[in-house]
């Protein structure tokens, strides 16, 4: 073993004498480490290239990778058509409303957009009011509804002369009015 | 361009350039950079505005402000006719707008009041102050406290306080 060390220095020395040689090189020497300390870079040009050891970043690059693709998928045709429709068509002027004449309910908005979402998609603001004031009717009628109810209830109860609130009880000619053998009977 | 705003509501002060009296050969640095801002900015900017005004030219929209019918009031209302409560209801939150709206336009009156006479608004701006405080004392008086759930029915429960108290105090 210490014969190794001692071969191994050797080369060592003899490969930083002369790289060139031809018995000198690491491929044939017992060792592979050959430090070259005489041929050290000097000039601080682009540096040296180091390999920096740090965990992978592979999964966060492909992850923000994959949310800028999808984003932009439907982000740019959407910027375009908006800035699209903002130069070809523009947004409306306000005006007074001409003698005798309805404004539609979408002419009441300004960007075009808004207009086509308004015309196209919502109903009219009129048939929502209709709307909301049917459902508030129809809640009404079954609120009076509920109150004579329970009025109904009262008054067949007390009186008794109405359809509800009929006991039945067994037919009054099942009685039998003969004389019996025995008094209590 | 769309219309600019009311001139008589917002008065320009009067201009105060000086006349030039140029004494020195030497350039006028304020007309260099105005002019150099002109080329740089303003030019390119109208040039902008002008062909895209030229390319909406052909299809003009109009719009328009909505006019609403006047309905009966909650006074005016059948006790248990929910329907017509609900269109004084509508009708009463639109004059609520409205009024939020007039507030806010003398406010601004006010600050432009102020902004333009400088360190003597108090005495320039007599009118607009005065009628600032006028329309906030109304506007407070009728729609003051009544919060975020405000409706046409609790406004109508304090006016009537309202007129309680102006009675208690001239009786």
């Amino acid at each position: 073993m210490v014969g190794m060390s001692l071969l191994r220095s050797a080369a060592a020395f003899a490969a930083r004498l002369g790289p060139l040689k031809a018995g000198n090189n690491a491929a044939h020497i017992i060792t592979r480490t050959i430090p070259r300390t005489d041929k050290v870079a000097i000039r601080w040009g682009h540096g040296k290239k180091m390999f920096v050891v740090k965990p992978s970043d592979f999964y966060d690059r492909r992850f923000l990778r994959l949310l800028q693709y999808y984003i932009l998928l439907t982000g740019i045709p959407v910027v375009v058509f908006v800035t699209a429709v903002n130069v070809f068509i523009g947004e409306a002027e306000l005006a007074e409303i001409p003698e005798g004449y309805e404004p539609e309910h979408w002419e009441y908005y300004k960007h075009p957009i808004t207009r086509w979402i308004v015309r196209n998609i919502y109903d009219s603001p009129v048939k929502d009011y209709e709307k909301m004031m049917a459902a508030i009717q129809i809640e009404k009628e079954k609120a009076d509804m509920r109150l004579t109810q329970l009025e109904v209830r009262r008054q067949m109860r007390q009186t008794g002369d109405g359809p509800w609130f009929q006991v039945p009880t067994l037919d009054k000619e099942l009685i039998d009015h003969s004389p019996k053998a025995s008094p209590d009977n | 361009m769309p219309k600019d705003f009311d001139t008589e509501a917002y008065p320009e002060p009067p201009r105060q350039t000086p006349v030039v009296d140029k004494q020195t050969a030497l350039p006028n640095p304020a007309l260099i950079l105005s002019k150099v801002f002109y080329y740089t900015v303003d030019l390119p900017v109208t040039t902008f505005r002008d062909t895209i005004d030229s390319i909406r030219s052909k299809n003009k929209l109009v719009y328009y402000h909505q006019k609403f019918r006047r309905v009966p009031d909650l006074t005016e209302c059948q006790e248990g006719d929910y329907p017509c409560y609900y269109e004084a209801e509508m009708q009463w939150r639109r004059d609520y707008k409205v009024d939020q709206e007039i507030v806010k336009v003398v406010q601004e009156r006010m600050r432009a009041c102020q902004q333009r006479e400088g360190n003597s608004y108090e005495q320039n701006c007599t009118k607009e102050i005065q009628q600032f405080h006028e329309v906030t004392k109304n506007f407070q008086s009728r729609y003051g406290d009544l919060g975020a759930y405000a409706s046409a029915k609790k406004c109508l429960m304090k006016q009537k306080e309202r007129m309680m108290a102006a009675q208690a105090q001239s009786a």
